[in-house]
């Protein structure tokens, strides 16, 4: 007997979201961890750290069948980034998460990206709504967010200190 | 290895059955993290969120490496009693083989499914030698590192944890 996890492939007008490939992406991946940016995204991680993440990040979609894409450029193949549904244990309930590596910012390909996402949410998961949880100061993802039509929900605390809103996003009837 | 695919193969031993971990193992494989007594030599003792994030690290270590750990059931029960299996983090030296076993202890079973890894690790993957990384101490662990043939090599120094015992294990065919 053995165990397969089949993560799909989705596709928008720039972008792939396909499942991580530790050849094409870690690289890129570490070096994100690497940044302050990765503050609100479970880092920073060393490259030790950052390789325990993405291993963490296959598993999720094992335990929980489902789990964050890898973003790939398709004018480039370069990994930008990742988006998905999210469910570390815990937490109050699952989220639509994703982050952009910074040289990929400015271009709407973490709007393209998270509507990819989310349309897999709708869709194919058939969850009748979904928020994300974002926190206070990180006001890129925030804006994009609200450039989605989510709207903050409620607060919930962090284990490091501080809070996290839920940012609700409209349901599938809505759109 | 195919991204997106996962294949964790099934070993069988005399008593014990080394499967694939999964979403379901949650509960005990906290139950052991949470002891401070079970972990002190583990890097210490772990939260039961923290302990979820472990069990995805070891699921999706199989997707990075091609070969990991597997949970450790008596023949004929889903209970898991520990976790044995194969371990190359990317800051680790080399391929380790490894047993933590929680349910069962002095019964044998880390050494039982230690080998039926290092069995495999041969003849499935063509490695020619493996470690057992052990803190200082851990007496019970480095039984069954003797118990199995694997001799003292030169102290690995972990960035975090300082200076770890290495054992080298015989070889395929048991050439040391």
């Amino acid at each position: 007997m053995k165990i397969t996890v089949d993560i799909p492939t989705l596709e928008s007008e720039r972008l792939i979201l396909r499942a991580y490939d530790p050849a094409r992406d870690f690289d890129r991946l570490a070096a994100f961890m690497a940044t302050d940016k990765s503050r609100f995204f479970l880092g920073p991680l060393d490259r030790y750290g950052a390789w325990r993440l993405a291993a963490t990040f296959v598993g999720h979609w094992v335990q929980r069948g489902f789990g964050l894409f890898a973003i790939e450029e398709k004018e480039t193949g370069d990994f930008s980034g990742m988006a998905g549904p999210w469910a570390p244990e815990t937490w109050p309930e699952p989220e639509l998460a994703w982050f952009l590596t910074p040289d990929k910012e400015g271009r709407g390909y973490g709007t393209e990206a998270a509507l990819c996402a989310r349309s897999y949410i709708y869709d194919q998961l058939g969850w009748d709504n979904v928020a994300s949880a974002i926190e206070p100061d990180n006001a890129a993802s925030i804006k994009l967010a609200e450039r989605m039509g989510a709207r903050a929900d409620y607060e919930h605390p962090l284990p490091k200190g501080g809070v996290v809103v839920y940012y609700r996003h409209p349901g599938p009837e809505a759109l | 290895m195919t991204p997106g695919m996962i294949h964790i193969p099934t070993l069988e031993t005399e008593r014990l059955t080394l499967r694939a971990p999964a979403a379901r193992d949650l509960d005990p494989f906290a139950a052991f993290f949470a002891s401070p007594e079970n972990t002190q030599y583990l890097g210490g003792s772990k939260t039961k969120p923290e302990t979820w994030r472990y069990l995805g690290e070891v699921i999706g270590h199989w997707a990075m490496r091609g070969f990991g750990r597997w949970i450790v059931c008596r023949k004929g029960s889903d209970t898991p009693v520990g976790l044995v299996g194969l371990h190359e983090p990317l800051d680790w030296p080399e391929t380790e083989v490894g047993w933590y076993i929680w349910d069962g202890k002095g019964e044998g079973f880390a050494t039982e499914a230690g080998a039926a890894a290092r069995a495999w690790a041969y003849t499935t993957l063509g490695l020619t030698t493996l470690v057992s990384i052990i803190t200082p101490g851990n007496s019970a662990s480095i039984r069954v590192a003797e118990k199995m043939g694997a001799t003292r090599a030169p102290d690995w120094d972990h960035p975090r944890h300082g200076a770890l015992l290495v054992y080298r294990h015989p070889g395929p065919g048991g050439r040391i």
